[in-house]
């Protein structure tokens, strides 16, 4: 077999990158190891409303409920509530993810791509050490697809990028080992998504409750795996629920494992070969949400596709344009974020029972740093220090917006 | 060669990639949509075990 373009993997970053190369005109495949697109889920399922503007998504079968705002809370229980009038467009939408992915790969078929599904990939092909295609196995065949880009769309536990010599191996420091169920039969309901932080109840990590309508809400937790151990998210994920007076007599109709990079974004491009989302570690490292960049990355990597096939040139220099343009839409976020996640590491329940204090009245339609760091200083002067490298980077990120 | 200790229950597995993701030796990879482990490149660190989200690799007593 002959394509211009192999993405292998058909979640969010693939679909995208495949719908939008096939409309420049690439002939591009999808290769997906599982047999249904988008199942098993594997994702707290959160989105921001920013995509609306994207015109990525038709209709609305993909959203399960809209969102008003975010509750975090401190592990004392204090609340900060970020309502929509507060925290603008970055509300959010939960999703069905499995017709979430779905409808994406139904775009990327309806702009020509075709889709192989049942197939793993199990190694590139080389020809004089280029790439030039893939190997593959589906059913009980084995096979080899030539191709003049490969795209790895191949998700956390992506190969591709260190079958191309990229090292995308994580530091447990790097990672969110996740456990979620979906409860129904809760006699609650919510527009907003709740988060539980601290150190006993996840460490390294949150708790969140996301409702879906209908009484049925996905419950789920990350750890960072450097501060986890063998079941550790399903353990601390029961005792939430059966300490949790609203959730303790829900019944499970989904449980999911998960993992979530919390990395600096890898180099996303050599000679033939891009990487894209989750497999480019391009997920929040605070939030852990990569479905954002996810589509972001997935049409600026189709359209530098569609660039390349058009000129015939497949060398790194030319691919290049990808990494230069996700850098600017997002790249610095990313990098922002990774500090950030840092930062909170370091800070014990108190502080953060602290900083929740300070912050539960704060007002954050009116949000500076200067108005911040006097909430901070009337209630709690003693967290100014530990804020000092957070409030710097404020600064610096304000400075260039 | 050292004989591996580490065994992964794939009855338990629900393919979430972690371990293949910190994975140092590369020695984890996904078939059949469950984590398999090739003995011959594991080296026993362990963070997989670490790792697992629902305890689905321990180390093998036998």
């Amino acid at each position: 077999m002959e394509y211009d373009a192999v993405v292998v993997g058909g979640g969010p970053a693939g679909s995208v990158t495949a719908r939008f190369a096939a409309e420049s005109g690439v002939k591009v495949i999808i290769l997906e190891r599982r047999t249904e697109i988008g199942v098993p889920v594997l994702c707290g399922e959160g989105i921001s409303q920013r995509v609306d503007k994207w015109n990525m998504l038709e209709g609305t079968r993909w959203i399960a409920s809209k969102m008003d705002g975010a509750k975090i809370f401190s592990p004392d229980g204090t609340m900060v509530s970020l309502s929509k009038e507060m925290a603008g467009n970055e509300t959010g939408y939960v999703v069905y993810r499995d017709i979430f992915d779905q409808e994406l790969a139904r775009r990327a078929a309806r702009s020509g791509a075709d889709i192989m599904l049942n197939t793993e990939v199990t190694g590139l092909i080389k020809t004089n050490g280029k790439i030039t295609g893939i190997k593959a196995r589906r059913f009980d065949e084995q096979f080899e697809i030539n191709a003049n880009i490969i795209v790895g769309a191949d998700g956390v536990e992506s190969k591709i990028g260190k079958w191309a010599g990229i090292n995308t191996v994580l530091k447990p420091y790097d990672l969110e080992t996740c456990a979620q169920y979906t409860l129904t039969n809760i006699d609650y309901n919510s527009n907003y998504c709740e988060f539980y932080i601290g150190k006993k109840l996840a460490p390294g990590g949150y708790i969140w409750i996301f409702p879906k309508g209908e009484n049925t809400f996905n419950v789920g937790i990350g750890v960072l795996a450097s501060l986890s151990d063998s079941s550790l998210p399903l353990k601390l994920l029961n005792k939430f629920i059966s300490n949790h007076n609203e959730l303790k007599n829900g019944k499970s109709i989904r449980l999911l494992a998960g993992a979530v990079p919390v990395a600096k974004p890898v180099e996303t491009v050599r000679d033939n070969l891009l990487l894209v989302g989750d497999a480019a570690r391009h997920a929040d490292s605070i939030t852990g949400g990569g479905l954002t960049t996810s589509l972001q990355g997935g049409k600026i990597a189709g359209e530098t596709i569609g660039k390349a096939v058009e000129s015939h040139r497949f060398d790194k220099e030319t691919l290049s344009i990808y990494e230069t343009k996700w850098k600017a839409v997002f790249g610095t976020k990313l990098i922002r974020d990774y500090i950030v996640k840092e930062i909170m590491l370091d800070f014990d329940d108190k502080t953060l029972n602290m900083l929740a204090d300070s912050l539960k009245d704060y007002k954050f339609e009116e949000f500076s740093t200067l108005s911040l760091v006097k909430a901070l200083v009337l209630k709690h002067p003693t967290l100014l220090m530990r804020l000092k490298p957070l409030l710097k980077l404020t600064d610096k990120s304000l400075k260039k917006a | 060669m050292v004989k591996p200790k580490i065994k992964i229950n794939i009855k338990i597995c629900l393919a979430c990639g972690g371990c293949i993701s910190i994975c140092p030796q590369d020695a984890l990879s996904m078939i059949s949509s469950k984590a398999y482990l090739e003995d011959e490149k594991c080296i026993n660190c362990g963070i997989c075990i670490k790792t697992c989200p629902i305890g689905a690799i321990k180390e093998d007593k036998k």
